[in-house]
């Protein structure tokens, strides 16, 4: 909750904080001043040679450990990064040419080494200043004649003191390589013409903010993205306030105390919930297709079957679209909902009964906004959730294209639309571009829902 | 008195009333979330399989067929081998996923390192990506690593993703008072004892929490799989029975209702440790 | 089982809050310490910096005689208690309890299975450490949880136990590993009243049996006063006093203690004090209330109070206020006043009432007044009365600082003298006026300090009392039937005792001239460098060449170097090379100083010639020193401070490090 606190001050303090930076650059670079004008011959010698200040400060251990990194790491820039990281820049220069048999290079996997290059050559830079960090170190505590920490004992704090670079090495690197570095890579792939018909092993180049004109102003893809998006906005707050209105309803019937059996009867919804998404989904489909029981049961009454998901049923298809997702969405809902509720202190509703509020007032004075202040970062992220739903119309209405849409039907998303113009029909550039609208749009609207909200308002009001 | 007694037959009528609208609203509901799951599990007792030989919801005729079908006739969609493969991919996700997810959460609630506030507004921008054309680079990189076409890769990706969403585990340990760990602390125990004597046999909530989102995730995700594996024999249950077409429903129903079992069950033993581990969760930061 | 030592103790965040500021305190083996004071006063982080959970900012903690900063809490042999009683949940008590001790090695030698000690090759014991065995924890945790009735429980776990037990246990868990010093961190506050009550004395008994240092924390005044045999109080991160509970009682140091000390609080009012030949006239602020006491009772008031015009508190316990019509009727300070509401507390009363007519007696102001009265007493509202101030008890407080301006100790001994031709007579004596003091003739009054009175010269005196204050030994004399106060290092018979005067800590006033007293410490700003020269040594008989760090204070261009115990503390304070980049201020006295061939230049300004001794007034750069000497100089000196008496500040931070 907090972090959504700080990210919302984060941007109101956006002005000041800028004007701050060449102060705070010049106090970041305090401590590099210091040692370039303090460090001694050792430290110097450990800016040259990783870890040799610490071999002249007879810490072998550590000092061969620098040494072999930064042996490792030329190694590899000579290798390979060096040419990985030029590739970056150039995506490639040698075309294919089957004729001639020459194997050209393939821009996308360049482009992907050289981010990894820039990434290892950022780890790189990070040991090197830790490196240097730690010959001055040597050097404070050899001049302020404190006893240097042993490498054995340094090692030994990584399961004390230092425990969290041990527990918090494997996540940071997988977290980097298997979702920063896509990310990066798709940011990077929407300034890029890669796609139709730019595909490796055709070279792919640099186009700067094409993709973004194209998409917004263009005529082939800007009326279908302005369609979807318009669709988009409404799906996701539809969605969401349904999902949330009637979790919470659901939460607050079972939590009557009127009810007996609230096990069993919760146990409906949990059932819904435990199900996989997909199988929900692809039997909702088959309960609506043609051929299905509901049209059965159409005809069995003398009616034409009905396509209820079909290629001219748009808001039929629209509305089964949010009734499946409620289906979906609500059980959890409900679960977060009954946590809270059980949370929620009773000494209130005492308070409100001697003061003979009403169960509605109760209702609307103590239970909603205590909810609603508990539940906001989770209202938001179902939101995002939502707007980012990319099941539902996949499954139940997927791959159909349609007049005025550009590889897109009325009831696609963003996501659908992006996930068909990338994934099926190789218009990777186009899609990453979207990617990066959906993320600002996403973002800027959370942010703004958040610090409306009574949770960022009043922290402290139930605490 | 006569007023009086008007009043409270009122109020009581109004109880009664409310009594009853709860309930039927109650049925109305379990209905609603039940009868799709009865109509699947019907159609996977039909006969013919084929959702055009059905009397509306109802099959026209009952038989064991599909479930026999589904682990004999394995020439074309070898359910058992999907069904073994998700149960791995998912299961060793769920180990390596919660032990990052939950490594990573204690180090953020209990370290104050000099990263620790960058980190967790980088998490938090990060969440708000479509993960989706990531994908394609995840792709990218999977064919570099040769881990295209394997199982490991598929585990690899889960595991690695999942400390993302170490906020609600962060929410969980911050409400275990710091003096535990100082009181272990002057009795001697390092950070690492305090994490795996302490805070772990105290967050059994949290734990089956994170390791049943873990295992969920990759059970019944197809987007990867279906990018990453090729080979039929390597599909998960998600991937293959979205190759299943309408004449194979009931063998659809028989597969969907053998792999939402293990986890209907899951969630049922855990629903307390659930609705726990997500409040706490929720309600601090 | 070991005393603590604590000097020069703060804690400092990065962004520059003190929490903890110059803590100072010796503390004996076996003592119950308390630190007391309102939240946010800084009790908690000392008690956690004693316990190693905090880092010490600067300052040098030892506990028994090795200095523990930076070092790990289980290295510390300290055991905790917390307020939460922070027990682990999962554990049975037993677990709980035994913990500390499975993570404990003890020494001991090599045995076989049979217990037999297994020998080296030269038949020798093979020393090992090992961990404790089942029947050692089950003896140890056995007879902690029998010192505190928790046998039965040893299988439960903590959730199945009251609040009262869990504290119990938690107290159990520290008491097995016999530590040093037992820490104690508010253990009470999450108990309800009765069983605080019950608990504090069981501590107490506690305390008793295991003969360990006790350090505690609490918020509440009564828990300090009933467990202490010495209490800390604080508040912001200030210690405002440090003495035994009796002591906090009848003789608090400021307005604070006066104030936290004690229920119902100290009565506060405001007023002067005039003093009139051998009387004082004290007038209530906000009302009529007028008194006139014996100077003889405010003997030890700060002189300069003493003159009408400066504002003060004055307090009186609600004890030392009386309704009691016997008393009243005795009494010569009386003072009218309304009473407006009682609270019957069965053994006393406590009557509220106001010395000012229109004040109401509820809200707490300077003249409302609450009076501790005899069991069961009818006192009607609104009634006008008179009660007596008890003098004896008076307390007196400055308006700004808070402090007591009439200290166990006092400053100044107030005199009436007489200046005539270079001689000064008080109390019938007259003594040479020393050069360095120029005033003309003419009466006046001498502000003569309990320090400047030394026990030679040719004043004749008597001993007539003689009070040990925390260390301090505090002589009243009678000279020619005066009263003077002096300060001793050792206790005096009583009798005939010959006294001097030091005439550079004399304030003399007559007429519009004044002296001041020369001041004591001459301070200097300065840097801290290092040098390494090359130089031979011999080593293990073989002379080498080698680089030899040396350390020095850079003061004014000249380098002074630092003796170990000096430069050691400087590094202790500092981290990383910020000792380097730092600016001190360095403090001497006027007796740490020799004039020597190179040193600090210094600008002699004048020889102040004190008789005994003669000082030479000089500048440096903008600062004024004061350095004793033996002849007469002028023009420019160098002088040579003897730097192993240094004290030194750091001046950013406002830290004293030595």
């Amino acid at each position: 909750m907090k972090m959504f606190d700080k990210t919302a001050g984060f941007f109101k303090s956006l002005p000041k904080r800028i004007n701050a930076i060449p102060k705070n650059i010049s106090l970041k670079f305090s401590g590099a001043k210091e040692i370039i004008k303090q460090g001694n011959g050792k430290v110097s010698a450990s800016m040259i040679v990783m870890g040799l200040g610490q071999m002249l400060y007879k810490q072998w251990a550590k000092g061969f450990m620098y040494l072999f990194i930064q042996i490792a790491f030329i190694v590899y820039f000579i290798l390979t990064g060096g040419a990985d990281l030029f590739g970056l820049f150039t995506l490639g220069q040698v075309e294919s040419n089957a004729w001639y048999g020459v194997e050209g290079d393939n821009s996308v996997v360049m482009m992907l080494m050289g981010i990894l290059a820039v990434f290892l050559i950022i780890l790189y830079l990070f040991i090197y200043v830790a490196n240097v960090k730690d010959a001055y170190r040597l050097q404070c505590t050899e001049d302020t004649l404190k006893q240097p920490i042993p490498f054995g004992k340094e090692v030994g704090e990584l399961l004390d003191k230092s425990f969290y670079k041990t527990a918090m090495a494997l996540p940071i690197i997988g977290v980097c390589v298997f979702s920063i570095l896509p990310i990066v890579f798709m940011i990077l792939i929407a300034f890029t013409n890669y796609g139709e018909p730019y595909i490796p092993p055709a070279l792919i180049d640099w186009v700067g903010l094409e993709n973004f004109k194209n998409i917004l102003s263009l005529g082939q893809f800007a009326p279908t993205f302005f369609k979807i998006f318009g669709w988009n906005i409404l799906w996701a707050v539809l969605s969401t306030a349904i999902n949330y209105l009637a979790g919470l309803g659901l939460a607050l019937l079972l939590n009557k105390k009127c009810v007996k059996g609230k096990a069993i009867w919760r146990s409906f919804p949990i059932l819904a919930y435990a199900i996989p998404g997909f199988i929900t989904l692809l039997g909702f489909k088959f309960m609506f297709s043609y051929g299905g029981p509901i049209n059965y049961y159409i005809q069995q009454g003398g009616g034409e079957a009905i396509g209820f998901l079909g290629l001219d049923a748009k808001w039929t298809a629209r509305f089964i679209g949010l009734g499946v997702n409620a289906w979906i969405s609500i059980p959890s809902t409900m679960l977060l909902a009954t946590g809270i509720l059980s949370n929620i202190n009773t000494d209130l509703y005492e308070a409100a009964r001697v003061d003979g509020a009403s169960s509605f007032k109760q209702f609307i004075k103590i239970t909603l906004p205590y909810v609603l202040f508990a539940t906001t970062p989770v209202l938001i992220s179902q939101f995002i959730g939502n707007f980012n739903n990319f099941g539902i119309f996949y499954f139940l209405r997927g791959g159909l294209d349609m007049d005025g849409y550009f590889l897109a039907s009325d009831t696609d998303l963003l996501i659908n639309w992006l996930y068909r113009m990338s994934i099926d029909n190789n218009y990777y550039s186009i899609g990453a571009a979207i990617s990066l609208i959906i993320f600002i749009i996403t973002s800027i609207i959370s942010l703004t829902v958040y610090v409306l909200s009574p949770s960022y308002k009043q922290e402290e009001t139930f605490r | 008195m006569n007023i009086d007694k008007a009043k409270v037959v009122k109020a009581k009528t109004k109880k009664v009333l409310g009594v009853l609208i709860t309930y039927c609203i109650l049925v109305i509901v379990a209905f609603i979330f039940f009868f799709p799951c009865l109509w699947l599990i019907l159609a996977s007792f039909s006969k013919s399989g084929s959702i055009y030989s059905f009397d509306g919801f109802f099959p026209k005729e009952y038989g064991g067929e599909a479930f026999k079908a589904l682990f004999t006739d394995t020439v074309m969609y070898h359910y058992p081998k999907w069904f073994l493969n998700t149960l791995f991919i998912a299961s060793m996700s769920c180990i390596f996923g919660t032990l990052l997810t939950i490594l990573t959460a204690y180090c953020m609630s209990r370290f104050r390192f000099k990263s620790r506030k960058a980190m967790m507004k980088t998490t938090l921008v990060l969440g708000m990506f479509p993960s989706f054309m990531g994908t394609i680079a995840v792709y990218l990189m999977m064919t570099q690593f040769n881990l295209i076409n394997q199982h490991w890769g598929l585990i690899l990706i889960y595991s690695a993703q999942a400390p993302m969403g170490y906020m609600v585990q962060k929410g969980f340990f911050d409400t275990i008072p710091y003096s535990i760990d100082e009181a272990a602390r002057i009795d001697g125990a390092s950070n690492f004892t305090v994490f795996v004597k302490f805070i772990l046999p105290m967050s059994k909530p949290i734990l089956v929490y994170t390791a049943l989102t873990a295992f969920t995730w990759p059970w019944s995700d197809f987007i990867l799989p279906k990018m990453l594996l090729i080979d039929k024999d390597l599909y998960t249950v998600a991937v293959g029975l979205m190759s299943l077409g309408e004449t194979e429903f009931a063998r659809f129903a028989a597969g969907s209702i053998f792999i939402a079992i293990p986890i209907i069950v899951l969630y049922f033993c855990l629903v307390k440790y659930m609705i726990n581990g997500m409040a706490a969760g929720a309600v601090k930061e | 089982m070991a005393n603590l030592s604590l000097k020069h103790i703060y804690k400092v965040y990065p962004n520059g809050a003190k929490a903890v500021n110059d803590f100072n305190m010796q503390i004996a083996d076996k003592e119950f310490i308390v630190f007391v004071g309102p939240s946010g006063c800084g009790k908690s982080t000392t008690l956690r910096m004693i316990a190693g959970l905090e880092e010490i900012t600067a300052g040098e903690l030892k506990i028994g005689d090795t200095v523990v900063n930076g070092m790990e809490p289980k290295d510390r042999d300290i055991a905790m208690v917390f307020q939460n009683y922070a027990l682990y949940p999962h554990m049975t008590i037993y677990e709980n309890i035994a913990f500390g001790l499975r993570q404990r090695k003890i020494p001991d030698i090599k045995r076989d299975k049979k217990g037999n000690p297994v020998l080296d090759k030269k038949g020798k014991e093979i020393k090992i450490m090992r961990h404790y065995n089942k029947q050692e924890l089950d003896a140890k945790v056995n007879e902690a949880a029998q010192i505190l009735g928790i046998t039965d429980y040893l299988k439960r776990k903590p959730k199945e136990m009251s609040g009262g037990q869990r504290q119990r246990v938690a107290l159990g868990r520290a008491i097995v590993r016999q530590p040093k010093v037992m820490l104690l961190d508010e253990p009470l506050s999450n108990l309800d009243a009765k069983l605080r009550t019950q608990m504090r004395s069981e501590i107490v008994k506690l305390h008793k049996k295991l003969q360990t240092t006790f350090i505690y924390v609490t918020h509440d005044q009564v828990e300090a006063m009933t467990m202490g045999t010495r209490i800390v109080v604080m508040k912001d991160g200030f210690v405002k006093q440090i003495d035994t509970p009796k002591n906090l009682y009848k003789y608090p140091a400021n307005k604070f203690v006066a104030g936290f000390i004690g229920t119902p609080q100290m009565n506060f009012f405001e007023g002067t004090l005039e003093k009139d030949g051998d009387k004082v006239h004290i007038d209530f602020k906000y009302s009529d209330a007028k008194i006139t006491v014996p100077y003889s009772m405010l003997m030890k008031t700060t002189p300069q109070y003493l003159d009408g015009t400066k504002t003060v508190y004055i307090g009186f316990r609600a004890e030392d206020v009386t309704l009691d019509p016997d008393k009243v009727a005795e009494s010569t300070a009386k003072i009218k006043m309304r009473i407006s509401h009682s609270e019957e507390l069965g053994t006393e009363t406590l009557v509220y009432g106001d010395i000012n007519m229109d004040g109401d007696g509820f809200a707490e102001t300077s003249t409302r007044v609450i009076i501790k009265a005899g069991g069961f007493k009818e006192y009607s509202p609104d009634a006008i009365c008179e009660a007596a101030l008890d003098i004896d008890a008076i307390h007196l407080f400055d308006m700004d600082t808070e402090e007591s301006i009439m200290p166990r100790i006092p400053e100044y001994n107030y005199l009436d003298c007489k200046v005539e031709k270079g001689k000064l007579s008080f109390l019938g004596n007259l003594v040479d006026l020393p050069p360095a003091i120029k005033i003309d003739d003419g009466n006046g009054e001498m502000l003569l300090p309990v320090s400047a009175v030394k026990f030679d010269g040719n004043i004749k005196g008597k001993v007539i009392d003689c009070e040990d204050i925390n260390g301090q030994i505090l002589v009243a004399l009678e000279v020619n039937g005066g009263r003077l106060y002096a300060l001793s290092d050792k206790v005096l018979g009583n009798g005939e005792v010959k006294i001097g005067i030091d005439f550079k800590q004399l304030i003399l006033q007559v007429g519009k001239t004044e002296v001041q007293p020369m001041p004591t410490v001459n301070g200097l700003d300065g840097t801290f460098i290092m040098e390494k020269p090359i130089e031979t040594i011999t080593e293990n008989e073989k002379t080498k060449k080698k680089k030899m760090p040396h350390y020095y204070l850079l003061v004014n261009g000249t380098k002074l170097e630092a003796p170990a115990e000096v430069y050691e503390k400087m590094f202790g304070a500092t981290t990383g090379r910020k000792v380097y980049n730092s600016t001190y201020r360095y403090e001497w006295t006027p007796y740490d100083f020799k004039i020597a061939d190179n040193g600090i230049e210094a600008q002699v300004i004048e020889v102040l010639d004190y008789g005994a001794e003669k000082f030479i007034k000089c500048s440096v750069g903008e600062e004024t020193l004061y350095v004793l000497t033996d002849n007469t100089v002028s023009g420019v000196i160098k002088l040579v401070p003897d730097v192993s008496k240094v004290s030194v500040v750091e001046s950013e931070r406002q830290i004293r490090i030595v």
